[in-house]
């Protein structure tokens, strides 16, 4: 009987938790170009960049915030099509791809508890 | 001592692969993007409630790297560019969509009048040839996404594969009214058409040595890609082929279709090698990686399989282990399967 090959290991299979695309691969740190020049600019150590980073965790912190600020408060989503649905926000996932909402008001009626999908929402507003 | 084969299954699609493709080889090595349709039902409805997720993966290990979402429905058509910086799919919710295969963001999407089954990138990425259901071949500038494609019309029922050929200058496309032809892309027009008495299953370009594989009922045929009267030989297989494609080296093909297997041919005597069992669906797609040393599968049973061209030789995941090695107390860090391992 012939011998099976063997393998190292089985071939990684996809994260339940993220659409994957690791930014700290090699192949994403040396290809990905950022949006703001001081990232990079020949001087990585500058003072620009200094203040790039502080400016982008000020925002991203402000982001994180005002998803906090919205859980448990009627948020209205402006949807593509047309849709305009109100609804109570539970939380984001970690990609912020889906929103948990509940109580959604759709035109069939109220849906106890639903996901939407963040690349269908166009804006979503909420009053603090 | 001859080695049996040990097929890698990469699971992660809950629905069938219906296409897969490798990139070329770059300073990372070379990656694989697959798609996943929905279950065969005669109902159109049913594409749009299950999502097909264009998968990126390590090409020579199978490693997921990224799933590409964003389309709504299933995806016919899956391609990457030559540096795979760039991924295009096709999908059933009537459009095309251009991706960032580095970072996994959708740049574009081109809405077409049905579904869309085919997307191929010229060689310098900047246009993209597409191929569907409302039998137009379109080609779309990507550095000016909001210009209207150019539309070559001709064939009379939907389209299953379109490929850039002859350094771009001319289109191959494989439709359902049975016919392949060849158009000129400057002047559109249709350079040459070849009928079958069935629809074409597959079609695969291979620039170097200008061969075209075409598979046809249990017909793998191998033409001339410059003239395509010149049929240089056909292969028939045991079973009904969705899919076959020649090593880069012209050593050998591999065919899969209706009964699961994978199937090895020597390309000069055309003699059958080897059959490989493993999947448990039909198999839709097969491809040789660039550097010719595996060849994936995608089949019914929503798996993707990599399977060894030199079977035994150390490779991606796969270890060459000399008979001395398996008894030694060194070898637990090896998998030695007994029976079929699944991911």
């Amino acid at each position: 009987m012939k011998t099976p090959v063997s393998v190292l290991r089985l071939p990684r299979g996809p994260d339940p938790n993220s659409r994957g695309f690791d930014p700290n691969s090699a192949r994403f740190l040396a290809l990905c170009p950022t949006t703001v020049s001081a990232s990079s600019a020949a001087d990585a150590h500058g003072v620009a960049l200094r203040d790039e980073q502080r400016a982008r965790s000020l925002l991203r912190e402000r982001f994180l915030r005002s998803l906090l600020a919205m859980c448990g408060r009627p948020v209205r989503f402006s949807m593509y099509e047309k849709v305009q649905v109100e609804a109570k926000f539970g939380a984001s996932d970690i990609d912020v791809l889906n929103f948990q909402v509940s109580d959604l008001q759709t035109p069939i009626g109220v849906q106890k508890e639903a996901l939407l999908r963040c690349p269908d929402i166009i804006t979503y507003n909420f009053e603090i | 001592m001859a080695m049996r084969q040990t097929p890698l299954t990469c699971s992660g699609h809950t629905r069938p692969v219906v296409d897969l493709a490798f990139s070329g080889i770059t300073p990372y090595g070379y990656f694989l993007i697959s798609a996943s349709s929905c279950k065969r039902y005669p109902c159109l409805l049913c594409c749009f409630s299950l999502d097909g997720k264009p998968m990126l993966r390590q090409g020579d290990t199978g490693d997921w790297i990224g799933t590409f979402l964003g389309h709504k429905g299933a995806v016919w058509g899956a391609t990457l560019n030559k540096e795979a910086t760039k991924a295009a799919t096709a999908a059933a919710d009537f459009t095309a969509k251009v991706w960032d295969a580095v970072t996994g963001d959708e740049t574009l999407t081109l809405a077409h009048k049905h579904i869309v089954k085919s997307v191929h990138f010229t060689q310098d990425s900047n246009h993209l040839l597409t191929g569907g259901n409302d039998k137009v071949l379109r080609i779309f500038d990507l550095s000016k996404p909001e210009a209207d494609p150019q539309e070559i019309a001709g064939h009379t029922s939907a389209i299953k594969k379109a490929l850039w050929c002859n350094n771009d200058t001319q289109i191959l496309s494989a439709a359902e009214d049975k016919t392949v032809r060849l158009w000129d892309r400057s002047s559109m027009e249709t350079v040459k058409t070849l009928a079958f008495d069935v629809a074409v299953s597959s079609m695969e370009y291979i620039a170097d040595g200008e061969i075209l594989v075409i598979t046809y009922g249990k017909t793998i045929a191998f033409y001339d890609a410059l003239d395509q009267r010149a049929k240089f030989s056909t292969v028939d297989a045991p079973t009904s082929i969705h899919s076959a494609s020649l090593h880069p080296e012209k050593d050998f093909f591999v065919a899969g279709g209706d009964d699961f297997k994978l199937y090895k041919y020597d390309y000069s005597t055309k003699e059958e090698l080897e059959s490989y069992k493993g999947h448990f669906g039909p198999v839709h797609c097969v491809r040789f990686s660039p550097d010719g040393e595996l060849y994936a599968s995608g089949s019914e049973d929503g798996t993707l399989r990599l399977w060894q061209t030199a079977v035994g030789k150390t490779y991606g995941l796969w270890k060459c282990v000399l008979p001395e090695e398996l008894v030694s107390e060194n070898s637990d860090t090896l998998y030695c399967p007994a029976t079929e391992i699944k991911a």
